[in-house]
């Protein structure tokens, strides 16, 4: 039979299988960051493109130094 | 002036002449590393044997008329994320099951053809993320850090147990250390110095670069380092300029921006007072001062931490899977454990507001040259302190040092931290100067007007 949903967010949609004092200490530091994030979302950036590097080419340009 | 608190630019004339020899050069660091690194507890790795056998071999070289450039014979420090083949790498952790590649990063390779020597490896903060450096200790007060997570490079230049040395700049941790060390510390554009060998903290964001005691030695050591390499998938094949040679000249008119918002919205007031005179004194070079606000930058922090953050947890992902994490330094393990809340669309919200900044400093550099501001916010915090006062207010340090450091990572535009005084309590202040993409002379020409007014890379630590 399978598992059902344990109710743990962290292990159901992230699969991060954590103690929970672990998850509660780290929440703890991670609460000034997320307000920092959350501040982020606010802003609207639609028509902005990802700064994300792709370059298609760049495994060739290794042609011959591996 | 003793050997050791020579500049590059000083050392390296006597030693082409055959007037200073590299291997008196290299024992009087090593002896000085002897004698007072057990209190600074800058280098993780002294080479010791290897670094004499480099210095001979140079030393007969350069008597056999084949110089090879400034650094050649000079004792350079390497930060301990920098992979060698000849000294262990450990990139700071002592994690069990973690062990780096046994061979040379681009930047030893082009440091070793340039004739330098390398003298030995220097502390990082763990995995390079952090700000501290433990243990070593800041050489203008023993009780204070270094910052990082180059410190060891600043502990150790700014002792004088090296020329200069290898740094490593994802949010700040070239600058800090130079700043709070009285070092110049250059972040080149990114793209410009291969970071192949290198240990990944956030790939989008890690910078290789210099800390140096002056503006001509770190320009030296950038002409060394700058140039492409197609391991580095982010390294650009540009035109290198020399840019030692262009240094000396007048800054007439040199546009000269300063943010309003964001650099000067809350600093110890000695910073302020010492930036602000340090644009004065810019503007009596023949600068023309401009003020202007880029309000966007509220928006920072999120952004970078929510790129750094998923950056380092992707990258230490099998060891978190294997457990090897919770080895880790308590703080460390933490930020690895702690990118694993931030979702995909944050990440690429990030990158979406890299890309606005990016183009708010482009419009801004339609009218200046070069954006000067401080380095840091607050000047060097003691060892197990994690809030500072800065401006009235308690504030982490986490969040507080590098808040005026981490807009050019997420630009990726150079900028450099020059000596620009000290506080009341003897501790060293950091001008930053940034400027447009690959126009690292422009920053460096700006830095050199304004340290030649001055005598702070003169001044040394009592140790």
């Amino acid at each position: 039979m399978k598992a059902g949903p344990t109710l743990d967010p962290w292990k159901d949609v992230l699969g991060v299988d954590v103690a929970p004092e672990r998850l509660h200490e780290n929440l703890g530091a991670y609460r000034d960051i997320l307000a920092e994030i959350v501040k982020l979302r606010s802003l609207d950036l639609t028509d902005v493109p990802p700064a994300v590097i792709f370059e298609p080419t760049a495994p060739y340009r290794l042609k011959g130094k591996r | 002036m003793s050997l050791w608190s020579e500049p590059i630019e000083r050392l390296a004339p006597a030693v082409r002449a055959g007037k200073l020899s590299p291997v008196k050069l290299t024992e009087t660091y090593l002896d000085r590393i002897a004698a007072i690194d057990d209190r600074l507890l800058s280098f993780i790795h002294v080479a010791g044997d290897e670094a004499l056998k480099t210095a001979r071999a140079a030393e007969r070289e350069i008597a056999q008329g084949r110089w090879r450039g400034p650094l050649h014979g000079i004792p350079i420090g390497v930060k301990d994320n920098y992979l060698t083949h000849d000294m262990p790498t450990t990139a700071g952790t002592t994690a069990p099951g973690i062990a780096f590649p046994v061979r040379d990063s681009a930047a030893a390779v082009r440091l070793r053809k340039a004739g330098a020597i390398l003298i030995g490896k220097t502390r990082t903060h763990e995995f390079a993320w952090g700000n501290v450096t433990p243990p070593v200790r800041n050489p203008w007060d023993l009780k204070k850090v270094p910052s990082g997570s180059s410190g060891g490079s600043g502990a150790a230049v700014a002792g004088g147990l090296c020329a200069a040395a290898l740094g490593s700049d994802t949010g700040g941790s070239i600058r800090m250390p130079a700043a709070v060390c009285n070092l110049v510390g250059l972040k080149p554009t990114f793209g410009r110095i291969s970071r192949d060998g290198v240990v990944p903290h956030s790939w989008s964001l890690d910078h290789a670069g210099p800390l140096a005691r002056t503006v001509t030695d770190a320009a030296l050591m950038l002409d060394v380092l700058a140039g492409y390499d197609p391991s580095d998938p982010a390294c650009q094949d540009r035109p290198v300029p020399d840019h030692a040679k262009t240094l000396g000249r007048s800054i007439k008119g040199l546009r000269v921006g300063v943010c309003r918002n964001h650099f000067f919205e809350r600093n110890q007031p000695e910073v302020e007072q010492a930036v602000e005179a340090a644009i004065s004194d810019l503007a009596a070079a023949g600068a023309s001062v401009r003020d202007f606000t880029i309000p966007l930058l509220e928006y920072g922090l999120g952004a970078i931490f929510a790129i750094e953050l998923s950056s380092s947890t992707a990258y230490h992902d099998v060891s978190l899977r294997a457990g090897r994490v919770p080895h880790y330094q308590p703080d460390v393990r933490s930020l690895v454990e702690l990118g694993r809340f931030v979702s995909g669309p944050d990440y690429l919200k990030a990158e979406q507001y890299r890309r606005a900044l990016m183009d708010a400093f482009e419009q801004v550099f339609a009218d200046v040259d070069v954006v000067v501001g401080p380095t840091t916010p607050i000047t060097a915090w003691n060892s197990g302190e994690w809030t500072v006062d800065v401006g009235g207010r308690q504030e982490s340090v986490l969040a507080a040092s590098w808040r005026f450091t981490y807009p050019y990572n997420l630009t990726g535009l150079p900028a450099i931290s020059v000596p620009c005084g000290f506080d009341r309590d003897g501790m060293p202040i950091g001008l930053q100067i940034a400027g447009r993409p690959f126009e690292e002379i422009t920053v460096l020409q700006a830095a050199h007007a304004y340290e030649r007014r001055h005598d702070w890379k003169d001044r040394w630590p009592s140790l």
